[in-house]
């Protein structure tokens, strides 16, 4: 196995490579103007201010020579300066990511958690209201859209009943914790203030909840039509006939084999809700990838797109590469070569 | 065979889930959370638009309210009447008869946040900086000869020809002076290659070198602006110790944080809050006067828009459009027209003739110009959403009017960069923008809408190519060697010249809605920076 994981990282940045090349190319291409987002509308006419803004962000050169400067600048470990805010686009990446690393980690906890929860509960009472009234919540959070639910839900919850926190990461009002993971329930944990990580868990949960619905409702299915399968395997009456409670089975054997296929699930469905969280970002003040890509995307923003895409490339390849070494893991049966 | 469920399993799992998630939101409800001690921060919610903190690179509406913050202009303009000017680091100020040199003499008490006194040559660095990097407000700055500065508090400002602008304009907040010898520290310039040789961007968006009531505390772009305030402020000391300008993009969820009192300013909220909040005694809405206005701009010149080098069609399309419908449909009516590219309430605004809506006129205008029969018109836009008007709203309300006259209006909402491309190559024949002030000088509105060598719009609005209206050149130039009633009688004539060049036909001058907590004292629109942070107090 840690030859197959060796190779897969070699080839990485190869891959990551191709990633940025395609970014930069496609970017290029868009028939928008990027020094508009510079300079100000007002100033598009004026000659003088548009050509000292193109010679300061390398836009006077040709394109090829823009391209080489940016993978060489790359290989330095210097993803550029943002155009929209000014900083050099690792340090933005860096700032944002952990807010939407935890934001997707809470999501796929809920999402997995949840999921198995009800599937469990739909396969255990087949057909029964259980089993509907869990199919029907697991059908209604794959099909909504996320722009709708998310507003339905902070008007009900946070405008209408006021239980739930406002939109943001902390409430307003309260001082961060001191930066450590950038978490700020983990950094609330290392401070020692359990007020303020209730205050930063207690904000997750909504956008959260939100996000991880759809993939409960893809991992519900799955488990219940896995155990399903399992519960009429000859295994299981072998293990009903040597007398083992009907919960030891469960948990021990039924359950066990029936979340093989999640962890696929799994694997894909982080990377997704992670280079996914534009809507929810949006919609809840969230300062993450997710917000920060769409900014990019309206201003143009060439090396904060760029370096967007790197990152979601080199999410994707790791989460790729975590599903198949989980896999064997989980299953002795595969072999990684 | 039946199958016995694991039932215990999967309910008690849901019963701690239940349990965690309540427990999460009941901590957050009891308000358990630190937050600031003492006295109180005053929280913002704003969509904001920062690109950059650097007073003299930064052009924007927020960047106004955070950087007259932190940083003081040499006057400032009085807020109930904005043609008058008042003392802020300058105590007084003399000009001599043609415009061309203006002396301030700096208050020996002022300083900056770090104790050092605000001297002449900070006035001189600053103004030249503004004028060689470049930037989006470097326009404030053209004209500029030369800067002497005889002692530590005076400073002696040369233009090459009359501007009588200049004491407006040395109270917009990009002219804030900066602390030079901090600044140079970390990277800033203001030699004449500064364009390229300034590398203080980066340190601007962290710190602050400012002598206003507050500093730079932190900056998270896209997320927050944070002001502390300044322990060594050389005036008196504002209300709040700090304020939050939290970024909230929709103005529905702005409204949503003012009233459950996250909030204590909400500034984008649409004008049909106010009913929402009507009776809640907590939080106070009030609509007051703009400067601000959003227009149609014609351009004959551009691809496709050659049937507009007629005047009448232009003024036929005038005619077409029902203004009070439009502005009920963007604002709900809480807005006005206007005469002309000069604002209501600016020099020159005065005895304009408002737009009228005649469909007949319009038919009338249009037959003698022989297109009785109608014609198509491209409109690319930008999909803008500013001063609670949705350019989209407003475009399909002009799209149904002008059918009325057999004009179709293609309608291309653009992203705001892929819209600039389109202006920047074949042009559009119509399209719709906005504008807003940078200082409280009349000037502004004809070098920029008038038909002058540096007018925006004067490149496309002729068939023919670069349009120049002498008339509108020389009287410009005349109103910068004027002041008084003079100076307004110019104005109001050149804005009949630009009313009647009718390139530029200002749709709507909403009004601005201010909600804010009830308890919250001194929230006005500010003519000089939107809202004036250090004029916030508590009742």
């Amino acid at each position: 196995m840690t030859r197959f994981v060796l190779k897969r990282i070699a080839v990485m940045p190869l891959l990551l490579l191709g990633v940025v090349t395609i970014a930069f190319v496609i970017s290029r291409l868009l028939p928008a103007n990027p020094i508009a987002a510079i300079v100000g509308q007002r100033n598009l006419g004026n000659e003088a201010i548009v050509a000292a803004a193109e010679r300061k962000w390398g836009l006077d050169q040709p394109l090829i020579v823009q391209y080489f400067n940016y993978i060489g600048n790359l290989f330095r470990g210097d993803l550029g300066t943002s155009f929209v805010t000014k900083s050099p686009v690792l340090s933005d990446l860096a700032d944002r990511l952990p807010a939407t690393l935890e934001l997707a980690l809470m999501a796929l906890v809920i999402g997995a958690v949840g999921g198995v929860i009800l599937g469990v509960v739909s396969a255990s009472r087949k057909d029964k209201f259980a089993d509907h009234l869990s199919r029907l919540f697991a059908l209604v959070g794959s099909s909504l859209p996320i722009f709708w639910t998310g507003l339905l839900f902070l008007f009900v919850f946070y405008a209408q009943l006021g239980i739930a926190p406002s939109p943001g990461r902390l409430s307003s009002r309260v001082v961060p914790p001191p930066h450590v993971t950038g978490f700020y329930t983990v950094d609330a944990l290392v401070a020692g203030n359990p007020a303020l990580f209730w205050d930063a868990f207690s904000h997750l949960l909504l956008p959260a909840f939100i996000m991880g619905w759809g993939l409960m409702g893809t991992i519900s299915r799955l488990v219940r039509a896995s155990m399903l399968d399992e519960l009429g395997a000859d295994y299981v009456r072998t293990v009903r006939a040597k007398g083992v409670s009907e919960g030891q089975l469960m948990r021990g054997h039924v359950l066990r084999n029936s979340l093989t296929p999640v962890v696929t699930v799994l694997g894909f469905a982080f990377g997704a809700l992670l280079m996914g969280a534009v809507l929810v970002e949006t919609i809840f003040s969230w300062n993450g990838i997710g917000s920060y890509a769409v900014e990019a995307t309206r201003a143009l923003d060439y090396p904060a797109i760029n370096g967007v895409s790197l990152l979601g490339g080199a999410v994707f390849l790791l989460a790729n590469l975590a599903t198949d070494v989980t896999y064997a893991v989980v299953d002795p049966r595969v072999r990684l070569v | 065979m039946n199958v016995r469920r694991p039932r215990r399993i999967a309910w008690k799992a849901a019963i701690a889930t239940a349990a965690v998630a309540v427990l999460a939101l009941t901590a957050c409800s009891t308000g358990a959370a630190t937050v600031a001690d003492g006295e109180r921060q005053l929280v913002i919610a704003r969509a904001m638009d920062v690109s950059t903190l650097d007073p003299q690179r930064g052009y924007c509406d927020t960047c106004q309210i955070v950087l007259s913050a932190l940083y003081e202009t040499v006057v400032t303009v009085d807020p109930e009447d904005t043609t008058k000017i008042l003392p802020r680091l300058a105590t007084e100020w003399t000009n001599n008869e043609d415009y061309t040199s203006f002396t301030f003499i700096l208050d020996p008490e002022a300083t900056f946040a770090d104790g050092s006194a605000v001297e002449a040559a900070d006035v001189k660095w600053t103004f030249e900086r503004l004028l060689n990097l470049q930037g989006s407000a470097s326009f404030l700055m053209a004209g500029l000869a030369s800067i002497d500065t005889p002692d530590a508090t005076t400073v002696t400002v040369n233009f090459s020809a009359p501007n009588s602008a200049f004491l407006a304009i040395v109270a917009a907040p990009y002219t804030g002076i900066v602390n030079s010898e901090l600044a140079e520290e970390n990277g800033a310039s203001a030699a004449a290659d500064a364009a390229t040789a300034d590398v203080s961007e980066d340190w601007f968006l962290q710190n602050s070198a400012g002598s206003g009531p507050y500093t730079l505390a932190g900056y998270e772009a896209g997320q927050s602006v944070e002001l502390t305030r300044s322990d060594e402020y050389w005036g008196a000391a504002p209300t709040f110790p700090s304020v939050l300008i939290n970024e909230v993009t929709d103005s529905s969820s702005q409204l949503q944080q003012l009233q459950q009192g996250d909030v204590d300013i909400a500034m984008q909220v649409s004008s049909d809050s106010i009913e929402q909040l009507a009776g809640n005694a907590d939080v106070t809405t009030e609509l007051v006067d703009s400067f601000n206005y959003i227009y149609l701009e014609f351009a004959p010149g551009a691809v496709g828009g050659e049937v507009l080098d007629d005047p009448r069609v232009r003024e036929a399309i005038k005619y077409a459009i029902d203004y009070d419908k439009v502005i009920d449909a963007t604002v709900g009516g809480n807005g006005k027209t206007q005469g002309s590219p000069i604002p209501n309430g600016f020099e020159g605004s005065e005895d304009q003739v408002l737009p009228e809506y005649n469909v007949e006129k319009a038919k009338e205008l249009l037959a003698e110009a022989g297109l009785a029969d109608g014609f198509t018109l491209p409109a690319a836009y930008p999909k803008f959403a500013v001063y609670g008007v949705d350019f989209d709203v407003m475009m399909q309300s002009i799209q149904q009017d002008l059918v009325e006259v057999g004009i179709t209006l293609e309608l291309q909402p653009l992203e705001y960069t892929q819209w600039a491309e389109i202006l920047g190559t074949d042009g559009s024949p119509l399209t719709a923008v906005y504008f807003a002030p940078d200082h409280t000088d009349s000037s502004q509105y004809v070098s920029y809408f008038g038909m002058v060598p540096s007018g925006a719009w004067s490149e496309t609005a002729s068939v023919a190519g670069p349009v120049t209206n002498q008339a509108e050149v020389e009287g410009l130039a005349t109103a910068l060697t004027q002041s008084g009633a003079d100076r307004a009688a110019t104005y109001t004539e050149l804005g009949k010249e630009m009313a009647s060049d009718l390139i530029i036909l200002p749709i709507v001058n909403p009004q601005l809605v201010l909600a804010y907590a009830s308890d919250v004292t001194g929230v006005e629109y500010s003519p000089c920076c939107n809202l004036d942070l250090a004029a916030l107090g508590l009742k």
